[in-house]
């Protein structure tokens, strides 16, 4: 049953493939536009090595960027979210930043930081950095009362009430602004190397467009949706994991 | 000797603005291992006195000793507390969230597994050792959590209205269970309630408290021999004490 669902979605694909090609080579659209599948294959075939030097460069600055967006993200949510006034003074300001359009701010982190990886990282991690805060801060907010009072009464240490209550209670808020976060991150990199650059995948692609080899840009796509899909199905998963009992508990309280 | 001792307790919250004064002048004792209720009109600090026992507020006078020490923050050792909520960890299963205080306080995994896995007995929830939170009901998730209040060993357990949101006769039962328990265990219980009929079946004594500012209005010893039947709510002599506590509260509104 599987397999043959399996041959179905194959052949499918095949004979949109193929329509694909035809429709190029026939010349019914010009090749700048559409590449065709061929074109894409020939450029893996050509520049193989160079796109997955690039991919290898842009995983690093993702990798570095969310690693910081994550930690900072968190230990401020956590901080911030734990005193009623600071909250009540800091959200109103993250909120705006956040709403702003940050990319207006890259000119200037290129200047600070220079062209290459580190202003890219700069600005992943900057970009992920507020919905990650922000969601843990509501999380952290939204804990309520008695935990606290129970954290006491059992004698809980501060470093003990942050890390055995605050943090797993908040988690499922956290986990969705790590979703966001994360996927802000991808962008920012990517976009980030598009708009100037030495390398990575985003480079790749906007120095292709230029040249018009539309084969290679499509492959360069190809990498970039490939690295976005695959973070998306990671942070499903732990979403998922995470927010489990969340989703139980809530399901069990809605009658009351 | 008295493990409670409460002298002159007053309680004012919202200092600078005019002070709102929660207790006024709150004076009493409580022997070891009795059950004592401590029962007044809604807002009349009940849960305010609860919390200074606990240590978790400080009094604004006076003060309170518990087991001849006094009062200057929680003492999980000495207290165990039961919240009307039963404020579970609902990523902990039943016997894990008992094991939660002895696991903060670093002891031993198999001796605290053993003391747990002992306690969870005791409430009757043996079966249940590994199910979660949310696939309790909501009896069981307050047995867990008189469970967890009574992990440390403390010599004394406060209880917050811990049944207010149990149904009717879920609530009876758990009232029936809770004095088994505190015959088994020996421990000294101070129990918060809204419910009379709850407070004299329990309580060898029910403390009555008046309207805000609160103030203990008076003590009434209750007699009825023990192990006690559901039945004597019925009686003549439980309808007596009821209408006396039921007016000592009103008049005193």
């Amino acid at each position: 049953m599987r397999r043959r669902r399996f041959i179905k979605a194959l052949i499918t694909s095949a004979a949109i493939v193929g329509a694909w090609e035809a429709v190029v080579r026939m010349g019914l659209v010009s090749p700048i536009i559409i590449a065709a599948p061929s074109d894409i294959v020939l450029a893996a075939a050509s520049d193989g090595g160079v796109f997955l030097r690039a991919f290898a460069t842009t995983l690093g600055e993702i990798a570095a960027a969310v690693l910081i967006a994550w930690t900072l993200g968190i230990a401020t949510g956590l901080v911030i979210g734990s005193s009623r006034r600071l909250a009540a003074g800091t959200v109103p300001v993250l909120s705006s930043i956040f709403a702003v359009p940050l990319i207006i701010l890259y000119p200037l982190l290129m200047a600070w930081l220079g062209i290459g990886a580190l202003s890219k990282i700069a600005f992943g991690a900057f970009s992920g950095f507020f919905p990650i805060a922000l969601n843990t801060i509501d999380g952290v907010r939204a804990i309520e009362p008695r935990y606290f009072a129970l954290a006491r009464a059992i004698g809980a240490t501060r470093w003990q009430t942050y890390a055995r209550l605050i943090f797993p209670l908040a988690l499922p808020a956290m986990v969705s602004g790590l979703r966001i976060g994360t996927g802000l991150v991808v962008i920012g990199v990517l976009v980030t190397e598009m708009l100037a650059s030495l390398g990575g995948i985003g480079f790749l692609i906007s120095y292709h467009r230029t040249l018009f080899n539309t084969g290679h840009v499509y492959f360069g796509m190809l990498l970039a949706l490939t690295l976005a899909v695959a973070v998306n199905i990671g942070l499903t998963r732990l979403d998922r994991r995470v927010g489990h009992w969340r989703l139980r508990e809530q399901a069990e309280e809605q009658p009351r | 000797m008295p493990i409670i001792e409460v002298s002159g307790l007053a309680k004012e919250f919202g200092i600078g603005r005019a002070p709102l004064c929660a207790l006024a002048d709150v004076s009493f004792a409580v022997d070891k291992g009795c059950f004592i209720t401590l029962v007044g009109p809604s807002g009349c600090g009940k849960s305010t006195l609860l919390q200074i026992l606990a240590g978790l507020i400080p009094p604004t006078r006076g003060e309170a000793r518990i087991d001849g020490e006094r009062v200057c923050g929680p003492m999980p050792a000495k207290v165990g507390m039961v919240f009307q909520d039963p404020t579970l960890l609902p990523w902990k299963t039943a016997l894990a969230n008992i094991e939660f205080p002895l696991d903060l306080r670093g002891d031993e995994r198999a001796a605290r597994r053993k003391r747990c896995a002992a306690l969870l007995e005791l409430v009757g929830l043996t079966e249940f050792a590994e199910h979660y939170p949310h696939e309790l009901s909501g009896g069981m998730r307050q047995r867990v959590a008189i469970a967890r209040g009574l992990a440390q060993d403390p010599p004394l357990i406060l209880m917050d209205e811990p049944f207010a949101a149990l149904d009717e006769q879920t609530r009876t039962r758990m009232g029936h269970d809770l004095l088994e328990i505190w015959a088994k265990t020996g421990k000294t219980v101070f129990f918060i309630t809204h419910s009379l009929s709850e407070a004299i079946y329990l309580s060898d004594a029910v403390l009555v408290m008046s309207a805000r500012p609160g103030r203990i209005i008076e003590a009434i010893a209750i007699d009825f021999p023990r192990p006690r039947e559901l039945d004597i709510i019925g009686s003549a002599a439980f309808g007596a004490i009821r209408n006396r506590i039921w007016h000592l509260i009103a008049e005193a509104r």
